[in-house]
């Protein structure tokens, strides 16, 4: 093997290094430009990546759907259709295992459990990552939210487009998370 | 040359063992001797600081910068991506040292963690720490052989047992098996192959020789799940398969700590054989055979691979060259699985299986005159005897006088070996005079 053999192994694998993160980006980009918003009711806590640092987890109040099919397990992969009402605010129709496109927009998710005729799954968009000084301030902040029992007041906006979605922010009272906690740390 | 060796040379020189112009020679020779090689050290540095410098930048990203516009977070993402990527092209255009190639290769590999690691940041992308690390893993393996780097290689290795931690043991789910880490397990044997055939007794070698069994011992657990003694029983393989690859003719020119698969391979054996000299163990695992396929099949897989290489031995060397260590994974099996429910039997066998590993542990030593092994085999039989000390009924008489004799047992071999390698080193004096 020649110097230029390596080399160009090493150009081909440059390129894929390059082409898979900005792949992913236009994906993303994609989504965002034509994807329709949801606005996902949401509780927010704060857990830790080592290599990408703070985010939050969001546990969304539609997570479950009621259905009597037993044949839904734990771990199953499920299309989840998604219809908004008069607020934009997400209201899960359906779920399936194969696709159907009939039944309209939908994002792809698992099952969590399956007991007493309601099916428990989790939706794909649950991290949001965050300034590491704020993550744990906006859980803090969303406590006190919640304890006004404002949690209407807390939601994500997720755009989707063909089973694809990007979280775009996540709203308390109205602006984003983190001018919240700015606005909350600074009184 | 070291300042040390210099002074050596100028005190030679003034006890007139040699002359002046002997030791200007000989100090000359080693000048330019070394001229030319690559300075390890220099590597070394080169490489840690390379890793630094990378890990750093995957903490600043980390810091999720607010005040960033998308496209500036999106800018910042790619700008070490294609610095690293200039660096690697440019060693490897320009031929450069092995320094080069494997500091660059370093911080190209942190550099594409730390990219693929800012996209998901700016735009929320779902998936665990297990598929993120998947995508690095893969995006990075071909450096190694592309620049043929031992940093690279070795970075892949640690982060793969990572990944089949997280997916096997760690995940919250802990259902999945992590298949994938077999796959770059074996991406990188060519590369590992090619480094024993070329410099078996470099240090990079000996990293390896440590680092991968210990990589495919923590993986393992991953394999196995956390249910059951079906899992104890494939370490206990996976051991005696270590052992056996140690033994191949391939290591014989390494010393035995250069040799982790050597070294892992016994004390894995004899530290999970012990286990089951103890009677609970034994009694609590009737009746879950098959209730695990997953494991069993792991386990059919390790027993045949071990088997092969056992075999391979046999006809490449003869029976005769087969050594207890070797066998006792083969013996385990035989009994774990063939005679599990006959009361204390399989027990006073494990018991005798582990005094006869450290019997022969001590014929080893004696044999090669190494006091080391010598002393491992009474080290196992010593604490083949204290963990009887707890479960067992025996007298306090009994094993008072048990005690004594293992003790004595230590002075007597050592002092026996001493003596006799004493009398052949005189014999060796004498014949040279």
């Amino acid at each position: 093997m020649k110097v230029v053999h390596f080399f160009i192994g090493f150009m081909l694998l440059a390129l894929v290094q390059v082409f898979i993160p900005s792949q992913m980006i236009w994906q993303q980009e994609d989504i965002l430009e034509s994807g329709t918003l949801y606005k996902f009711k949401t509780m927010p806590i704060d857990p830790n990546d080592p290599f990408r640092g703070k985010y939050i987890t969001l546990n969304y109040e539609e997570n479950s759907i009621k259905i009597a099919d037993t044949s839904y397990r734990y771990g199953d992969k499920i299309l989840i259709y998604l219809d908004k009402d008069r607020q934009g605010f997400a209201k899960v129709t359906s779920i399936t295992k194969e696709l159907s496109e009939a039944k309209g927009e939908y994002v792809r998710g698992e099952v969590t459990g399956n007991y007493n005729g309601v099916i428990n799954f989790e939706l794909p968009f649950n991290r949001f990552y965050m300034e590491e000084s704020k993550a744990y301030d906006a859980e803090k902040a969303y406590r006190t939210v919640n304890r006004d029992s404002l949690v209407q007041n807390v939601y994500a906006e997720v755009y989707v487009k063909e089973g694809e979605s990007v979280l775009r922010n996540v709203i308390i009272e109205g602006v984003p998370i983190q001018e919240y906690v700015k606005k909350e740390n600074s009184n | 040359m070291g300042s040390k060796f210099n002074k050596e040379l100028k005190t030679l020189v003034s006890d007139k063992v040699i002359s002046p112009e002997l030791a200007d020679k000989i100090e000359q020779y080693y000048a330019t001797k070394d001229v030319g090689k690559p300075n390890k050290l220099f590597a070394i540095f080169g490489v840690f600081g390379a890793l630094l410098i990378g890990s750093g930048i995957i903490l600043m990203l980390a810091h999720n910068w607010d005040d960033f516009s998308r496209l500036t977070k999106t800018i910042l993402a790619f700008v070490p991506l294609v610095l690293g990527q200039i660096l690697v092209g440019f060693s490897i255009l320009k031929e450069k040292s092995a320094t080069w190639k494997e500091a660059s290769g370093t911080f190209l590999f942190f550099a594409v963690g730390a990219c693929i690691a800012l996209v998901s940041q700016i735009y929320n992308i779902p998936g665990e720490l297990d598929s993120y690390l998947l995508t690095w893993i893969i995006l990075c393996l071909p450096l190694i052989y592309l620049l043929r780097s031992h940093a690279v290689a070795l970075l892949v290795v640690i982060w793969s047992t990572y990944y089949a931690v997280l997916v096997g043991l760690w995940s919250y789910r802990s259902s999945e098996i992590p298949w994938l880490y077999l796959v770059f397990f074996v991406s990188i044997i060519p590369y590992y192959g090619q480094l024993l055939k070329q410099k078996i007794n470099s240090n990079a070698v000996t990293i390896f020789n440590w680092i991968l069994p210990g990589s495919f011992v923590i993986a393992l657990g991953g394999f196995v799940g956390n249910h059951g003694n079906l899992g104890f029983v494939s370490y206990i393989a996976l051991f005696g398969l270590f052992y056996n690859i140690g033994r191949l003719d391939i290591f014989k020119p390494l010393r035995t700590l250069r040799n982790g698969y050597l070294i892992i391979g016994s004390l894995g054996t004899v530290i999970s054989l012990l286990f089951f000299t103890f009677r609970w163990i034994w009694d609590e695992f009737p009746s879950t055979f098959g209730l695990h396929m997953q494991e069993l099949y792991v386990l059919t897989a390790l027993l045949i691979i071990a088997l092969i290489v056992v075999g391979y031995t046999v006809f490449k060397k003869g029976i005769r060259q087969i050594n207890l260590f070797q066998v006792a994974f083969l013996i385990f099996s035989m009994v774990y699985f063939f005679l599990p429910g006959i009361d204390v039997l399989p027990i006073v066998l494990m018991n005798i299986l582990v005094f006869a590993l450290g019997m022969s542990a001590i014929k080893i030593g004696a044999d090669k005159f190494n006091f080391g092994i010598l002393n491992y085999g009474l080290l196992i039989i010593s604490i083949l005897i204290i963990c009887r000390f707890f479960d067992t009924g025996m007298s306090f008489v009994l094993r008072g006088v048990l005690f004594v004799l293992v003790g004595v047992g230590f002075f007597v071999t050592n002092y026996v070996m001493l003596k006799k390698q004493q009398r052949i080193k005189k014999q060796l004096k004498d014949l040279q005079l």
